[in-house]
């Protein structure tokens, strides 16, 4: 609508055509006039404007439309069916009732592993690469010279991605070979296995997330750059340390980024699948499983040994467990996320 | 009026975009009926390989050119597909009704695609022929057989051997022509074979899990070649298991986790493997390492030996896999597919495959035949013999129907007991708990 209107005032000023006028006019008319409407040959030439414009901008949207039903809302009622069923894609689908989700908290040892696997990541990513995105964005929002030069640098490796870096990470993290534990024993320290250690190997690949901390960075920095000059200028005369303007300025009013950033990254978070499929023997979920993952669990139940149902029922209470928390941030997010321009 | 054509334009493009797509795919659709025959009127068989590599390729593509040659009712295409892709396309075009004819899948878990209809029952062709099961190992013949009838043929096995340098032997005061029988043996020599200078390692005479004969091999070959799970019953706490892994775990403890880490961080393909470079002395490896051995390792001069058995009593039990031919569910040329795969597995393609890839083959005359054939050094046909004859004691682990996931509960606790987490009794019960778990709940 807007973008229409803008057009027709850019047509109205370059050609001198009295649109405007005319739709006004129309506009009056209500499209009751005979005459009017038996000149129009188009379409939807027999619907009023407004109704016109509507349908035009259904049109428009049309493709998305369709994207979303046939390949998102169809397989997604497909999965929700399929979770009550025994599906394996090529011999049986029969209806199980809830034996999938009783067998899932009952009786599959693993899917508490996995569940547990990654509460674990998230609770430790979440948090950590938020406060380290802050902190990043705080360090080069200073009037340091050659300081672009700094951004570039922490924000390439976001730019990185996939496959690649899980390679990478691999050899950085190898246990005697690799640079972290060589670096480590220039300080006398004797580095762990890391992906060989149960222990470290949901450490290791924390510390592999921080790595990519820039992106949530170069939020964080566009924020710092609106707070307002002045704000800092009247705090520093009424007397106010550094400290102080960052936790009653700076902080208010960069929340709603930090608010996004932990949503976005707690849903991420949940997600988490191909560093472990990666970066295990045959995606197997690591020494003692402890790689194995809430989505790499079910990965395995649907490629691996082809239990769909299975896979559907997991995919549904990962789901519901990433819904309810999302619920929850947005009710906590309403006494702590401050809105420079109110809460509507 | 402007606005009435436009959207009127808008409309007929996407009406013509929608039916460019619609008619893309039935022009493609035409093309593959038209592909079910030849130009000249041969059935077209549709054949799926992961068999890319460069040694490979031309193997698998002599052998259905031969086969192309040798008749003019049917016509073999090969498709290559890669190993990381096949099954999961295999089960989508099972699921499309459109499979190929005959595809080449592993040999542990026939019995799953059979149970859940992904593989064709293939007993009706197969009585139709003179004694065809015994053409093959029983070991491999009873892993592509459900509910006693078959729906694969074996293609290829492999199997694990001891092998062991000879020169050290010497240097160790050995004698090279009697390599280590049992277990205690094996632990005797190693000690002897093991080099140091002052507290480091310059060779390790033998650590277990090195090569591909790992934990859960050397627990079946401690418990009387027993599977983890042995028609439904679980036999995973058994005694002999135990023992076994208490056994490998025992040797990193004497060797100590830092000699481990820093031999196995120095381990690599070709010249850097451990046992072409020297680092160790034993070494438990499939049949086809010797093929390494022959490219990279010319002055290695090295013996082949059965797997050391626990005590006296024991045999020599090894391991193995392997891949069968199938052919899908629903696939269009069942009788072509199956001419197509009595060929792959006779004798003549079996032995142009065994001498060319020094592959174990499922065929036991292409065996023997393999063995002694020109193609093959004096060298060669000394480790292909040992290696045939290995398969007497060479079991498989076919994955059980109603326990797909078993080794996800194993697996955990042998990495536990490896890493000195626990003990070995105690990672076996709770494994031995949560696989009869599952095969209860599978089975009732």
């Amino acid at each position: 609508m807007n973008q229409a209107e803008k057009m027709l005032k850019k047509a109205e000023t370059t050609h001198d055509f009295p649109i405007k006028a005319k739709r006004e006019k129309k506009k009056e008319e209500k499209g009751i006039n005979p005459n009017i409407s038996t000149k129009k040959t188009g379409l939807f030439s027999s619907f009023s404007l407004k109704n016109r414009e509507n349908i035009q901008g259904y049109i428009f949207v049309l493709p998305w439309i369709i994207g979303f039903v046939v390949f998102t809302m169809g397989p997604m009622l497909f999965s929700l069916y399929a979770s009550f069923t025994n599906y394996n894609i090529t011999s049986h689908m029969d209806f199980i009732g809830l034996d999938n989700y009783s067998r899932m908290f009952n009786t599959d040892p693993l899917f508490w592993t996995s569940l547990w696997n990654t509460l674990y990541f998230v609770i430790w990513t979440v948090p950590m690469t938020t406060a380290g995105a802050v902190l990043l964005a705080l360090l080069l929002n200073q009037g340091v010279p050659g300081m672009r030069i700094f951004r570039t640098i922490y924000y390439l490796p976001a730019v990185l991605s996939g496959v690649a870096v899980y390679f990478l990470w691999m050899q950085l993290l190898s246990p005697s070979t690799g640079l972290i534990n060589t670096a480590l024993a220039w300080f006398g320290i004797d580095g762990p296995a890391w992906l060989f250690d149960p222990e470290w190997t949901k450490p290791a690949l924390i510390i592999m997330k921080m790595w990519g901390v820039g992106g949530g960075m170069l939020l964080y920095l566009a924020s710092l750059q609106g707070v307002p000059k002045a704000l800092y200028e009247s705090a520093t005369l009424d007397g106010a340390n550094a400290y102080h303007r960052f936790r009653h300025i700076t902080l208010p009013l960069i929340t709603p980024v930090i608010f996004f950033d932990i949503v976005t990254s707690l849903i991420g978070g949940f997600q988490i699948f191909q560093e472990a499929y990666v970066m295990t023997e045959s995606g197997s979920g690591g020494p003692m499983n402890s790689l194995l993952f809430y989505n790499l669990h079910m990965w395995n139940n649907a490629f691996e040994i082809f239990d769909m149902g299975y896979a559907s029922a997991m995919a549904w209470i990962l789901f519901f467990i990433v819904m309810v928390l999302t619920v929850i941030n947005l009710r906590l997010g309403k006494k702590w996320v401050h809105y420079e321009g109110g809460d509507d | 009026m402007l606005k009435g054509k436009k959207s009127f334009a808008l409309f007929m493009s996407l009406f013509l975009i929608i039916s460019v797509v619609l008619t893309g795919c039935s022009e493609s659709e035409s093309e593959n009926a038209s592909s079910d025959q030849t130009k000249d009127g041969r059935v077209v068989v549709d054949f799926w390989t992961f068999w890319g590599s460069e040694t490979r390729r031309p193997i698998i593509e002599k052998i259905v050119k031969d086969f192309n040659e040798s008749q003019d009712e049917i016509f073999v295409k090969h498709t290559y597909l890669p190993w990381g892709d096949i099954w999961t396309k295999n089960l989508a075009s099972i699921a499309a009704g459109n499979p190929a004819d005959v595809i080449i899948n592993d040999i542990n878990t026939v019995s799953h695609r059979a149970k859940n209809e992904q593989a064709m029952n293939l007993t009706k062709y197969i009585e139709k022929e003179d004694n065809f099961k015994d053409s093959f190992y029983p070991e491999l013949w009873n892993a592509v057989t459900y509910k006693d009838e078959a729906y694969a043929v074996p293609f290829n096995t492999d199997t694990r051997l001891l092998f062991y340098n000879k020169d050290a032997f010497k240097e160790a005061g050995l004698d090279p022509d009697k390599p280590p029988k049992t277990w205690k043996e094996l632990e005797e020599y190693a000690k002897k074979l093991d080099k140091k200078n002052g507290d480091r390692y310059e060779r390790i005479g033998f650590y277990p899990v090195w090569g591909s004969f790992g934990p859960g091999s050397w627990a079946i070959n401690g418990d009387q070649g027993r599977n983890w799970i042995e028609d439904k019953e679980v036999l995973v706490n058994t005694e002999g298991k135990v023992e076994a892994l208490s056994w490998v775990r025992s040797w990193r403890e004497r060797l100590g986790d830092n000699t481990i880490n820093e031999f196995k961080s120095q381990f690599g393909n070709k010249q850097a493997n451990p046992f072409i470079s020297g680092k160790v002395a034993m070494y438990a490896d499939v049949a086809t390492f010797y093929t390494q051995l022959r490219d990279y390792g010319k002055d290695v001069n090295f013996g082949v030996a059965p797997i050391p058995a626990k005590d006296e009593e024991s045999k020599h039990w090894s391991m193995g896999g392997g891949f069968v031919a199938e052919v899908p569910k629903g696939a269009d040329h069942p009788e072509e597919a199956f001419e197509f795969i009595k060929y792959l597995t006779g004798v003549e393609a079996q032995t142009y495959w065994a001498t060319k890839n020094f592959d174990n083959v499922a065929n036991i005359e292409a065996s023997k035949k393999a063995a002694e054939s020109e193609e093959l050094s004096e060298e060669g046909k000394y480790v292909y013999q040992k290696a045939v004859d290995n398969l007497e004691v060479t079991k498989l682990t076919p994955v059980p129907v109603y326990a797909p996931d078993y080794l996800s509960m194993i697996n955990p606790q042998i990495d536990a007991i490896m890493l000195g987490q626990t003990d070995a009794k105690k990672a076996l019960d709770k494994a031995q708990k949560d696989v009869e778990n599952i095969v209860e709940k599978n089975t009732k």
